[in-house]
């Protein structure tokens, strides 16, 4: 598997407020395919996909991507482990926001030793004439769009995308999940994202399903539903 | 990626445009008022050094009774020494104006020329710069000096009198009354000879060592220099002269007194030890037989203890043998009562028996034989028995007289026994108080043996003592012979017609006159560099503070970036990038300012040049200039910076997606029973405390400038009020050649020079011993002894000195130190100046009964001028007190409105800063419901109760800061001491200028809380 944990174990707080987030995870991912992580608030979908990313400790258990395993890296070998292998893609896209479109992308550009075209990208992913626009020009849909271009442009080994349509209207929800399905397609990434939304799980090869920190449902999809075609988003 | 950052750098730039141009403008005016002191301070050590060089200033000076011989020139020439006569005379040019005359030096402090030419011809001369700038005098203009008419052909200053001042001892240099001309050779003859001089001739001698010697080694030799009497044409020496020898038999006469004194003294003290011996030899004695007069006593007692039992043990005897008699006395009683009653029985039976005998001799005469044989038969027996019975009848007769015998006796026996008893209560109570007297007896010989030993060990100190001053008496006897034999020798060396030539010798280290401009400006660089870094990190930090608002503000953002590997450093560098660029670019502009412009370096060294005098200066662009304007600003901001954010910046990428906030110790605290308003309000003081800390900070630096400025305000001012306010003569004469008779309407008074160091630096200090009726002087009864003395104000403050202490002063030329005490302290602050009683004073140095060297008045007095050292007027005081005054106002001001402004600057951008950190939370109020005037009270208020609680801490700390900086770094080189301390109004004008600063910007920023919109705040949220 490219992205595997064995046993993930995840806990906060000490005493009275100790909570056990991830209660054993075992799960795997293979390249290039699209997973969802679905589950209720507080079940754990974003402490498993931090821990992945490693923004997170972990207590016990293991996690390797692409062979390498992460819950070993410490500072700047993590800062190199993220820099390398990942992509972010956040709820509320945190854009620099004294940055153009082009610039937020460049930014990014710069960590990668092979990055993607910038021009190619800003037009794959329709920016192309919002790219010397601050983000305040910009629409939520524009923005996050802005956001998968910053985590692309690496051209990561995996995406981790939390919540990415979470502030989203559901017509933009959809460009932007046509746009990761579309991503998916041309550069083979792994996609890890986490959402609550029910219809999403559709679109994607595997389906993971948490429920209070442990996995509830693990499955691949038979039939794929393209996004375009996805309802209730 | 650097470039990329850097782009958005240059944009929050340009987004904080006014903030930053406003720290700017400030970073630049402090750069520059730092480096144009520096560059000035530079400039003139620099120019110093230079034309120490070029114009070959001296290593050191010394002045002679007697101008020396070309023999005594040669031969300091052969050992390597230069030496060029410096004579002078001072003449007056007009009323209050004095210059002194020296001829054109060759080689040794050469005139430095600023305009014109040196003298070519007798009638034209150099004037002093100081002099002529103050005077108006220009090249070309004449004057008329000791009836000669000079032309100026040239202004210039000599490294000798950079420090224009006319007598070593002045503190403050009055360019406007005193200077210095150069004029040729023959022309300074001409002037002499016109008799026009104010005081003698100085015979002064500038050398150099060239390396051959010390200063110390070329004293020794100057010293062994004499004169010849007949060289002396000065008549005032010569009868001077002839007075001191009128008095060498006067003191030879007092030697062989004071050499007999010792010896009686000795021999009075020998007789005493032998005396105090015999007296220790008896108490010895007394001590050996005190045990022998214990033991007696004790034994005594210890008899007196045993008569005293016996005593009571008869007593107790006789009682009982009373009792006893008693007794007795009833037994006899009762014997002779039985007695009686046998006698009477005795009489009855007698009665009877002869009645019976009767009977019986009847019956011998019966007839009846039978009756008369039995009576016959019982004749005998009766009559035995009459016979007997008369015995027992005797018998009891003398019993009964025996008994009463014995019971009168037992009587008399009890009665005796009685009397006895009675008596020997009192022998007992005798012998009682006989025991206690033996008791105390035995006590007091034991104390009495105590004292004695205690007798014995005072007889035995005093015997030593006795020995001791019998010793030191003979050696005083023996050291005053010595004395007297040296004390011949010296008055026969001191009353010949050769002695000593040298009368001052002054290394160029101790000459307050040379080198005084680069020494003043040292501290002036060095407290530029200090407080330059200070104001340049006082900024840095308040720009961190904005660069970490920025860093909260982008919480999320720098947490995204982090998650796709972006590296800590490279966030750093670009968040440090605006307080480096700010303040490199500031620095740049400060420095050109500072370098370039009139109103830089140029400027600020007018304040030296306007004070003392100075060849022709060039400006001199040091390299520490160009390191502390470009590298000290980026890197102090580099530095502080980095040191702020590290820590917000080393957050996990997990806490800053999360803008995870650290609840740090106090910000947590729990506070209850307080108003809501009042709660919240404290609450944001320590929500904001780093902003508060910056104020804080700020404050402290600009009250640290600001008192400064005070102080130097306070002190130029006192200065000017006090030098004239306590000097109560109008003339004070100094002699050279003092004369037997006081002038008419002087106070005389004995006026000797000592040196006192302080902070690095030694002044002269006048020991004036004045008599009792001197008017000028308010110091009470001065103490009988010279040791107790009177010092003035000036004094006192400038070597920190109270009643009680004990300080010391320096005698270099004789390298002896006088040691006094302070009984008094009176106000006096021209110079410093100890005051004792005259003859005190006279005794102290061992003059005459009648001798003094200077006289006070209170009008000019007719002295001959060729007799005088000096003459100080207290017109002379009143021109030289306001010279700093004058000299500082420009400084006092700026120095006063730049904290001022800096504090302006810094309170209103944090405070500024401290309401958009929350003017999303002001949105939510206001929402909420709260007025404006409330949400001032919440957001703004606190500040009030910080700024003002920091100044109450701050103003004391500074003010005691600048006590202690202000004496040893600012004006350790300046002879004058006066009261730094400020009345309490003055701080109360501080803290309300502080608080009405603070008001202001306050209600600026009111404008501001009422312009945040509600609705807008919440629409920019995402």
């Amino acid at each position: 598997m490219f992205i595997e944990t064995k046993g993930l174990k995840k806990s906060y707080g000490e005493g009275g407020s100790y909570t056990e987030v991830l209660k054993g995870i075992d799960l795997g991912v293979a390249k290039g395919e699209m997973c969802v992580i679905q589950g209720t608030s507080g079940s754990g979908k974003s402490t498993l996909l931090n821990c992945i990313g490693g923004l997170d400790t972990i207590d016990s258990g293991s996690i390797a991507v692409d062979g390498l395993k992460i819950e070993a890296l410490k500072g700047e070998k993590l800062s190199d482990y993220r820099r390398d292998n990942l992509g972010f893609i956040f709820q509320f896209y945190n854009l620099v926001p004294n940055l153009t479109v082009r610039e937020n992308i460049q930014v990014c550009e710069y960590l990668s030793k092979k990055p993607l075209k910038i021009d190619e990208l800003l037009t794959v992913l329709g920016l192309s004439e919002h790219q010397n626009k601050f983000p305040s020009q910009l629409s939520g849909g524009q923005q996050q769009r802005c956001a998968i271009a910053r985590a692309l442009i690496k051209n990561p080994k995996v995406l981790l995308c939390d919540e990415p349509t979470g502030a989203l209207d559901s017509k933009t929800s959809r460009e932007i999940l046509i746009l990761l399905e579309q991503v998916n397609k041309q550069y083979g990434t792994t996609m890890l994202i986490v959402t609550h939304n029910n219809s999403i799980k559709n679109m994607v090869d595997h389906v993971i399903y948490i429920k209070d920190g442990e996995i509830h449902k693990d499955y691949r999809n038979e039939v794929k539903v393209p996004a375009k075609d996805l309802e209730d988003l | 990626m650097g470039g990329i950052l850097f782009k958005r750098t240059l944009r929050d730039l340009k987004a904080g445009a006014a903030r930053y141009i406003a720290l700017s403008l400030l970073i630049i005016f402090s750069l520059y008022l730092v480096i144009s002191l520096m560059g000035a301070a530079y400039t003139i050590i620099d120019n110093s050094e230079r034309s120490d060089k070029e114009l070959v200033t001296e290593d050191g000076e010394f002045t002679v009774f007697v101008p020396l011989t070309d023999e005594e020139i040669n031969e300091l020439t052969q050992k390597g020494i230069t030496v060029e006569e410096m004579f002078s005379t001072d003449y007056r040019l007009n009323s209050d104006q004095v210059l002194r005359a020296f001829k054109v030096r060759t080689h040794i402090d050469q005139i430095g020329l600023v305009r014109g030419e040196l003298p070519k011809t007798d009638s034209e001369a150099v004037l002093e710069r100081r002099f002529a700038e103050e005077n108006g005098y220009e090249v070309g203009d004449t004057i008329e000096l000791a009836g000669q008419t000079l032309t100026i052909c040239g202004i210039g200053a000599t490294a000798d009198y950079n420090n224009v001042v006319r007598n070593l001892s002045d503190s403050v240099v009055s360019s406007k009354a005193f200077g210095t001309i150069f004029v040729m050779p023959d022309t300074y003859d001409q002037m002499l000879s016109s008799g026009n001089a104010i005081a003698s001739e100085e015979y002064n001698y500038a050398y150099l060592l060239n390396g051959a010697m010390t200063d110390n080694e070329l004293r020794t030799i100057l010293e062994e220099n004499e004169f010849d009497l007949r060289d002396v044409r000065d008549e005032y020496f010569l009868d001077y002269w002839e007075e001191m020898t009128g008095r060498k038999d006067e003191l030879l006469e007092g030697i062989d007194e004071l050499s007999d004194g010792a010896n009686e003294l000795a021999d009075g003290a020998e007789e005493l030890d032998d005396g105090v011996n015999e007296f220790s030899d008896g108490i010895t004695e007394l001590r050996d037989n005190m045990p022998d007069l214990v033991d007696g006593t004790s034994e005594l007692d210890d008899g007196a203890g045993e008569l005293e039992d016996g005593i009571r043990a008869y007593t107790s005897g006789v009682n009982e043998a009373a009792t006893g008699a008693s007794t007795l006395s009833e037994g006899a009683s009762q014997i002779a009562q039985g007695a009686s009653t046998l006698n009477s029985g005795a009489q009855e039976y007698t009665a009877g028996l002869s009645q019976f005998s009767n009977s019986v001799t009847a019956m011998t005469q019966s007839q009846d034989p039978y009756m008369a044989g039995v009576a016959a038969s019982l004749k005998d027996p009766v009559d035995s028995l009459n016979s007997g019975f008369a015995q027992i009848s005797g018998g009891i007769s003398e019993l009964s007289n025996g008994s009463a015998e014995l019971q009168n006796g037992a009587a008399a026996l009890s009665d005796g026994l009685g009397t006895l008893s009675d008596n020997s209560s009192a022998l007992v109570s005798g012998a009682n108080a006989l025991h206690d007297g033996t008791s105390e007896l035995a006590d007091a010989a034991i104390e009495l043996s105590d004292g004695v030993d205690e007798l014995y060990d005072g007889s035995e100190e005093l015997r030593d003592g006795t020995g001791e001053l019998a010793d030191g008496a003979r050696e005083l006897a023996d050291g005053v012979s010595e004395f007297s034999d040296e004390a011949n020798d010296l008055i026969d060396e001191v009353f010949n017609i050769k002695t000593r030539n040298l009368r001052m010798f002054l290394p160029v280290c101790d000459n307050p006159r040379i080198g005084a401009a680069a020494d003043d400006v040292v501290n002036t660089l060095s407290a530029s560099i200090i407080f330059g870094i200070l104001l340049v990190m006082l900024f840095a930090y308040v720009i961190s503070v904005f660069v970490v608002h920025n860093i909260d503000s982008d919480s999320a953002v720098i947490g995204a970036l982090y998650s796709m590997g972006l590296k800590r450093r490279t966030l750093t560098l670009s968040y440090v990038a605006i307080p480096v660029l700010v303040c490199f670019v500031s620095g740049v502009i400060g420095l050109l300012v500072a370098t370039l412009t009139p109103f830089g370096i140029a400027m600020q060294m007018q304040d030296t040049l306007s004070y003392y005098s100075m060849p022709d200066v060039k400006v001199t662009l040091s390299p520490v200039l160009y390191v502390y304007g470009l590298v000290v600003p980026p890197v102090t901001a580099f530095i502080v910076n980095v040191l702020v954010i590290r820590s917000r910046l080393k957050k996990t990428p997990l806490a800053l997606l999360k803008n995870e906030r650290k609840v740090s110790r106090g910000k947590d605290l729990k506070i209850k029973r307080l108003k809501f308003i009042d709660m919240f309000r404290i609450r944001q003081m320590l929500r904001e405390g780093r902003s508060a800390l910056t104020v804080l900070f700020g404050l402290f630096l600009c009250l640290l400038i600001a008192f400064l400025a005070i102080e130097v305000n306070v002190y130029c001012s006192r200065v000017k009020t006090d030098f004239v306010d306590y000097t109560n003569f109008e003339y004070m004469y100094t002699y050279k050649y003092p004369t037997e008779e006081v002038p008419e309407g002087g106070y005389e008074a004995v006026v000797e020079s000592f040196k006192k160091e302080i902070y690095g630096y030694s002044f002269d200090v006048a020991v004036v011993g004045i008599t009792e009726d001197n008017p000028f002087f308010d110091t009470g009864d001065l103490p009988d002894n010279n040791t107790d003395v009177v010092i003035g104000s000036a004094m006192a403050y400038k070597y920190d000195l109270e009643v009680g202490d004990e300080f010391t002063l320096e005698d270099s030329s004789n390298d002896r130190l006088y040691a006094f005490r302070v009984e008094r302290i009176v106000d006096f602050a021209a110079s410093f100046m100890i005051f004792m009683d005259i003859d005190e004073c006279r005794e102290l140095f061992g003059e005459d009964d009648d001798y003094f060297n200077a006289v006070f008045s209170d009008h000019a007095l007719d002295i001959d001028s060729g007799r005088l050292y000096s003459t100080l007027s207290k017109s002379d005081i009143e021109k030289t007190a306001g010279i700093f005054v004058n000299q500082m106002s420009a400084m006092i001001i700026a120095m006063s409105v730049t904290p001022a402004v800096i504090f302006v600057v810094v309170l209103y951008l944090m405070l500024k800063m401290m309401l958009d950190r929350s003017s999303f939370n002001i949105s939510l109020v206001k929402i909420f419901g709260f007025r404006n005037k409330e949400v001032r009270q919440m957001y703004l208020d606190g500040n009030f109760y910080i700024v003002a609680l920091g100044s109450l801490i701050a103003i004391p700390l500074c003010k005691a800061i600048m006590d202690y900086i202000y004496p040893r770094y600012m004006v350790n080189n300046v002879g004058v001491g006066v009261d730094s301390s400020y009345s309490m109004s003055m701080y109360a004008v501080i803290f309300a200028v502080i608080l009405i600063l603070y008001l202001i910007i306050s209600s600026v920023l009111v404008g501001r809380i009422k312009k945040i919109d509600p609705t807008e705040v919440l629409k920019n949220r995402e």
